[in-house]
């Protein structure tokens, strides 16, 4: 009988020969930087940021006036579906509509036959109430500041929409998404803060993994550019005040950098058991190899210095996907732009990379497209994974003076044209949930 | 007692409420007929006849307590002459067939549930429920 290491690694062999693996067969992206998979795609690889003044609400006394606001949306929902958007918040519209150009592209989508086996998994929920239906709540029925439990039902007082309140449940994305695309299987909504996007998705692995789904529908969705969302982060210091220049505020790693700026939108993938998908000849943009999970378990929103937690979820991830630092392409960074996370994030990288270190290219989308809080994760997974697909790694932007803290290999002025094995995604949560994911190029990939 | 509801006085709110009822179920205004019926032709869910009744009262600055069909139909009766156990009497039954007039005879089942009522629902039944509110809101 085998012994300690060897007998972990054949272990571990015989069951990455014997998993079910998990193909990415359709992206849908509604992002600041487009409301396409292909607008988002363009903008960053041209470099082009998606963040400017705040258009969603007057925040002019906010000491934060800028935010990658999704722009010019229009859900394009029709026929039975149209009503959901009736139910559908901001963000759950903008996961309508990424959701429904994922399966678009993927080409398959529930039916009948086969709606059992499709499961629905999605980060969301930061912010629950839309800010106009707490305000007329409280000019209603809390004039005094207290809740006058009184008037809320008395006949005399104005009528109240009945559907506010279905609209504001956290789970009612999830809902609208399974009854929409008619799926029957398993449906989940993760909440972890910034993590929940990748954690999604790393949940929707495991479905597929284990058999109780062929199909998931999996992503994130979120928008906090609303006065209490903005309010909070401004409270927390968190965010960047360079309302002068908007397109250069977001500058992860940069050793300027003075805070996130907010974004909004959604991502999802359409995730397939692997031989399900080639044998439908469907074209698999990357392996959703592995997920990483860790909780840093020290404070709500500080990081730990020396990147504890972090180190955990990407070598986990990468053990899960059988994969070795050396074999690492791309990282796409959490990259913040905050001081701390940055920080520890660099600290993180290297305790895992070491010697690669130098090597593997880095670069933080979120320096285009801004923070997208619970989609973010699922966002830089669709990044990944068009990133195996074109060969193309998109760039830091605004990266303009090194911080020795942060000395990685990190893509400067332009994207970088190469070919990529192995990716990985990193999504980090106030709270101290830390998620990272494995995505593998399919050619490399027998079968 | 109040004088009976005519032609003319649904004819003049007609089109608002199908505009609320178009606008609730999210549907063209030519799809909503007087004569529709709420969860049958216009697929609506219970959820949505709360939303109906809500944008009713916005648009008219009415007030129309939930359930108020029912025990408008119920009239004189008490309940237990009404509905036994959630099902509808016989006597119960003849009230609503009297009360939702604007409903075809043969929609009506024998010891139908009260929680099925709704299903009867026309566009007509929310204009005659408009009228009524209105007219307790003047008295």
């Amino acid at each position: 009988m085998q012994d300690g290491p060897a007998r972990d690694a054949c272990r571990r062999g015989l069951i990455m020969a014997s998993r079910r693996r998990v193909a990415i067969t359709g992206v849908g992206l509604v992002t600041p930087l487009g409301n396409t998979t292909a607008a988002t795609w363009d903008a960053l690889l041209g470099g082009r940021s998606g963040v400017g003044p705040i258009r969603n609400f007057d925040a002019g006394g906010y000491p934060v006036r800028i935010a990658a606001e999704v722009k010019d949306f229009e859900p394009p929902i029709s026929g039975a579906n149209r009503k959901l958007l009736k139910y559908a918040a901001r963000h759950t519209r903008f996961a309508l509509a990424a959701a429904q150009e994922a399966l678009a592209d993927a080409g398959i989508h529930p039916e009948p036959a086969t709606s059992t086996r499709w499961g629905c998994v999605v980060g969301s929920g930061m912010m629950g109430v839309a800010f106009a239906e707490l305000v007329q709540f409280q000019h209603d029925f809390a004039p005094a500041g207290a809740v006058a439990s009184k008037l809320v039902f008395d006949p005399a007082m104005p009528a109240r929409d009945p559907v506010a309140y279905a609209r504001n449940q956290a789970n009612s994305g999830l809902g609208l998404l399974v009854q929409g695309f008619g799926i029957h299987g398993y449906a989940s909504s993760v909440h972890t803060a910034c993590a929940s996007g990748g954690q999604a998705l790393g949940l929707a692995m495991r479905l597929i993994r284990r058999g109780t789904a062929d199909y998931v529908l999996a992503g994130g969705f979120d928008s906090m550019i609303n006065p209490v969302g903005l309010a909070g982060f401004c409270m927390l210091g968190a965010l960047s005040t360079d309302n002068e220049t908007p397109y250069r505020a977001s500058r992860p790693f940069d050793r300027t950098r003075n805070g996130f700026v907010l974004g909004e939108g959604a991502g999802f993938l359409v995730l397939e058991e692997w031989q399900a998908a080639r044998r439908r000849g469907a074209r698999i943009y990357a392996e959703l190899a592995g997920d990483g999970n860790s909780l840093s378990s020290y404070r709500i929103t500080d990081s730990h210095p020396s990147g504890d937690g972090p180190i955990q979820a990407m070598r986990w991830a990468l053990a899960d996907a059988g994969v070795a630092p050396s074999e690492v392409g791309y990282i796409n960074a959490h990259g913040t732009s905050t001081a701390m996370n940055d920080r520890s994030e660099c600290a993180a990288i290297k305790a895992v990379f070491g010697p690669d270190t130098e090597r593997v290219p880095v670069s933080s989308t979120k320096s285009l497209m801004g923070h997208l809080i619970a989609g973010a994760g699922a966002v830089e997974a669709a990044v990944c994974a068009m990133s195996i697909r074109h060969a193309m790694l998109p760039v830091n932007a605004n990266l303009a003076e090194s911080d020795p803290d942060c000395d990685l290999n990190f893509i400067c002025e332009r994207p970088v044209s190469s070919r990529v094995g192995i990716a990985i995604s990193n999504s980090f949560g106030f709270g101290g949930s830390n998620s990272c994911l494995v995505f593998r190029n399919p050619e490399d990939v027998a079968g | 007692m109040a004088r009976e509801i005519n032609w003319e006085d649904i004819d003049n709110i007609y089109p608002r409420v199908a505009k609320a009822i178009a606008q609730a179920l999210v549907r063209d205004a030519g799809e909503v007929r007087l004569d529709s019926r709420l969860f049958g032709d216009l697929e609506a869910e219970s959820i949505d006849l709360l939303d109906i009744v809500f944008r009713l009262e916005r648009e008219f600055k009415v007030q129309i307590p939930r359930g108020r069909i029912i025990e408008d139909a119920r009239g004189d009766l008490s309940e237990a002459e009404f509905e036994h156990e959630g099902v509808l009497t016989g006597a119960g039954l003849k009230r609503l067939r009297e009360y939702l007039s604007e409903v075809p005879v043969e929609n009506f089942r024998s010891r139908m549930k009260l929680g099925d009522v709704p299903t009867l629902f026309k566009v007509e039944t929310m204009c005659k429920m408009v009228l009524r509110a209105m007219r307790a809101g003047a008295a």
